[in-house]
């Protein structure tokens, strides 16, 4: 009969942390994305903290050094987007390098307070030809 | 260059081990069986010989280093000829085949002396040939799946030097040894483990002979999980100490099972219960180790495609299934005699809060475990890439976290099988007070948020268990003796080892809880821009950049900002913190200055490279209160543990007896 209360209360125990884990857990990914997939579907990425990967454009890049505020575009040559960074860009921060950059859209501009140089392979073609989606994204993660 | 080919040597070295290591498992294994004792000395021997040959691997691997022998596969791609000595010597597990040699010589440390001090018995045959299998892999996998010693040509003059995340601070040479020490040393409990299935003995026999030894282990991991929060608070330039990261959490959840470990033995040990529990804890600890090693070490986290990076995942891997399999499918075929014939007296009971914070701890351990893997799930069952962020960690164990520390204070004070209920209710009583005070207090004071509240009652709630606990053991003795308090307390922690130990542990993480508070709750994390020569007041202090900074050496070039901290006037500090670059390496790496006070951390990190055309600084500027507090408490853990493990008088005399005894008879 004890024996039953207490595994009982161990399921009860078990079913508590279960909710607690699923409720963090749906609450706490971080989708990682190119610009082109936030395209497809901007609705599923609303108010959600997200990874964006790209490209730094071409003459994209202005940094405001008095208010410590950096913008450029990302790309994935399919889409492009406008990032704000509050924040030095990061050494090894170029043009036309593969970044990741963390944060959420507000009104059409990615506001992003984590920005990684990803050292991508992929670099978009000079002439504006399309680059391969799936390479790029492997090379960013 | 050198005249002794260092690389063949440390090959045979390693190859001997193995051999050896080889012998203790088959000639362990069939001496056991047979009880041949000529055979199962012969084994026990092989753990020293094992010892020795991994001894000369290191050693040979030393050498390579400090004499620059770049004909050696290891130093070549690790080491550098102007690197400082103290960065040559731990270069040795500065990459991957070096620390897994590290992680072997380590094992057959533990094992040579084990096989030199265990007490003879029915277990220990069994327990040694165990440890030999283990050390097979762990001399196999070093000897043949990452050789460091093969040979390079043509011999090139110098080499990158070890990545610069790891020469650039001193406890790199510290942190790693003491992780492996922790790992290592939770290999002996579940040998005996094992042997106690393997024998059909599995009472509290195998847990009283590792007791120690768990303890070992449990403090070196203890200990390493706080260093390398010290480590990566002093290094990686963001202000803080735990980042949920994986390779973190590969080495917490061991710890996690472990402490689970550690408190369920004493249910066994007074109760006979929980055997079949505790079998599966010691080897879900080890097993832990090594799953982790294959998760972190095998690119498996970061992306699934990278599986199979290397021969040492899917290595790990197997041995991971192969421990899984043998240890579950042996506590299945014991089953008839681990399975617990006791019941629980009653819930509120010494063994029933130990209970209940054991499955607390499973649940934190299943809890980074989900956090950890899930990326990996979501992308095999849809195919996005997710990352799981601190978030979901800190909101899935703060609310297990704070039933950990309110069960820390309740569980010392309840007697074992049943607690009388008016005691009880008034222990409980002044702790729910104090607890109490403390949250109105720091509510008085400011302090806003359930957590933070919730934690300094929890604090308050276990200092008043303290402090009853250590009242409650020396009142009684004041009362009927002649001794003053001081003196009745020091004998009582004196001739109490354990439990004093125990207690000052406890502290220790009450310690930890107001660093971690103070610092996550009110952290302020800015980044600045200064003029050079100008000032910047900030959170109360002003910070004046004096100029720009910069060293040189032949191995490494600083460049950085000489930052003055003042507050109301008073100069506190001058700092710099700086980037640094290693000879050989293209990265470089951000060095933080921190200005340490008990209250309040200052924290400086150049934020963008600092270069003669610009008249500013960026600097990152952390303000952590209390989180000094944390590696404090890390420090009186390691020492509670180490009291609880030194030995008592009893037995300090009896060894000391014996040792007369031996003069005598000479």
């Amino acid at each position: 009969m004890r024996r039953w209360i207490y595994a009982l209360l161990g399921i009860g125990v078990l079913a508590l942390a279960g909710v607690l884990i699923q409720r963090a857990l749906t609450d706490s990914l971080v989708y990682f994305i190119l610009p082109s997939e936030y395209a497809a579907d901007p609705g599923a990425y609303a108010e959600r903290r997200i990874r964006l990967g790209g490209i730094v454009l071409n003459d994209s890049v202005a940094f405001d050094d008095e208010r410590l505020e950096l913008a450029f575009f990302v790309t994935d040559s399919l889409q492009t987007y406008p990032v704000r960074h509050t924040g030095t860009p990061p050494e090894l921060f170029r043009e036309n390098t593969g970044v990741v950059v963390e944060g959420r859209f507000e009104e059409g501009v990615f506001v992003s307070d984590n920005l990684l140089v990803k050292h991508s392979e992929v670099y978009q073609a000079e002439d504006g030809h399309p680059i391969d989606i799936e390479e790029l994204k492997d090379s960013l993660q | 260059m050198s005249s002794v080919a260092l690389g063949p040597l440390g090959s045979a070295a390693l190859l001997l081990a193995v051999a050896f290591a080889l012998w203790g498992l088959i000639g362990g294994a069939i001496g056991a069986v047979r009880r041949d004792a000529r055979l199962t000395t012969s084994a026990r021997l092989a753990g020293v010989a094992t010892f020795l040959a991994m001894t000369a691997a290191v050693a040979v691997m030393e050498i390579a280093l400090l004499t620059n022998d770049f004909s050696v596969s290891y130093v070549a791609e690790t080491s550098r000829v102007s690197s400082p000595v103290w960065v040559k010597v731990v270069t040795l597990w500065a990459a991957l085949e070096g620390s897994l040699l590290l992680w072997g010589w380590l094992l057959s440390g533990y094992w040579a002396l084990l096989s030199l001090v265990a007490p003879n018995g029915p277990l220990r045959p069994w327990a040694l040939t165990v440890m030999a299998g283990v050390q097979v892999f762990f001399s196999g996998v070093p000897a043949l799946l990452t050789p460091p010693f093969s040979a390079v040509s043509p011999v090139p003059l110098d080499g990158p030097g070890p990545n610069p995340l790891l020469q650039n601070h001193w406890m790199m040479a510290v942190h790693p040894a003491l992780m492996y020490l922790g790992f290592v040393g939770l290999t002996v409990p579940f040998a005996y483990a094992m042997a106690a299935l393997i024998t059909r003995r599995p009472g509290s026999e195998w847990m009283m002979q590792t007791r120690r030894w768990t303890l070992i282990g449990w403090g070196f991991l203890t200990a390493a999980i706080v260093a390398g929060g010290w480590w990566s608070y002093e290094v990686l330039g963001w202000g803080g100490y735990w980042a949920w990261d994986p390779v973190e959490n590969v080495s917490f959840m061991p710890w996690l099972t472990a402490t689970a470990f550690i408190h369920s033995v004493q249910v066994q040990e007074r109760r006979r219960m929980l055997k079949a529990w505790n079998l599966l804890l010691i080897t879900t600890t080890f097993s832990l180790t090594l799953l982790g090693t294959f998760l972190t070490r095998s690119g498996v986290i970061s992306s699934v495609h990278a599986f199979g990076d290397g021969p040492v995942g899917p290595a790990f891997l197997t041995f991971f299934l192969i421990v899984m399999a043998l240890s579950l499918g042996l506590v299945a075929r014991r089953w008839d005699q681990v399975r617990d014939r006791a019941d629980l007296d009653h819930p509120v009971s010494r063994e029933g809060s130990i209970l209940a914070g054991n499955v607390l701890f499973l649940a934190l351990t299943f809890t980074v475990l989900l956090g950890t893997l899930f990326p990996l799930i979501v992308e095999a069952v849809s195919g996005q890439k997710v990352t799981v962020g601190a978030p979901f960690f800190d909101a899935a164990s703060l609310p297990l976290w704070m039933a950990v520390l309110a069960l820390m204070g309740v569980g010392p004070l309840l007697p074992w099988r049943r607690a009388p209920q008016q005691s009880l209710l008034r222990n409980l009583a002044w702790m729910g007070a104090v607890g109490l005070i403390a949250a109105g207090g720091a509510f008085a004071l400011g302090m806003r948020g359930s957590y933070p509240l919730l934690t300094t009652g929890l604090i308050g709630w276990n200092l008043a268990s303290l402090t009853l606990l250590i009242l409650g053991a020396v009142v009684p003795r004041v009362r009927v003796g002649t001794r003053s308090v001081a003196q009745v307390l020091r004998s009582y922690a004196f001739e109490n080892r354990r439990r004093f130990g125990s207690m000052i542990t406890h502290f220790g993480i009450l310690v930890i809880a107001v660093g971690i508070l103070g610092s996550s709750a009110y952290r302020v994390d800015e980044q600045l821009r200064i003029d050079i020569g100008g000032t910047a007041a900030w959170q109360g202090f002003d910070l004046t950049v004096v100029d720009r900074y910069m060293e040189r050496s032949d191995q490494r070039v600083s460049v950085g900002a000489e930052v003055q901290v003042a507050r109301e006037g008073r100069i506190l500090a001058t700092l710099y913190p700086r980037i640094n670059s290693f000879a050989g390496q293209s990265m470089t790496v951000p060095t933080p200055a921190v200005l340490y006070t008990p209250l309040y951390d200052v924290y400086l990190n150049i934020a963008a490279g600092v270069t003669p055309e610009q008249e500013f600084v960026v600097l990152r500027v952390v303000r952590s209160p209390l989180i000094t507090w944390i590696w404090l408490g890390g420090v009186i853990m390691a020492l509670g543990t180490g009291y609880a493990l030194s030995p008592t008088r009893r037995a300090v005399s009896a060894t000391q007896r014996s040792r007369e005894e031996g003069t005598a008879a000479t």
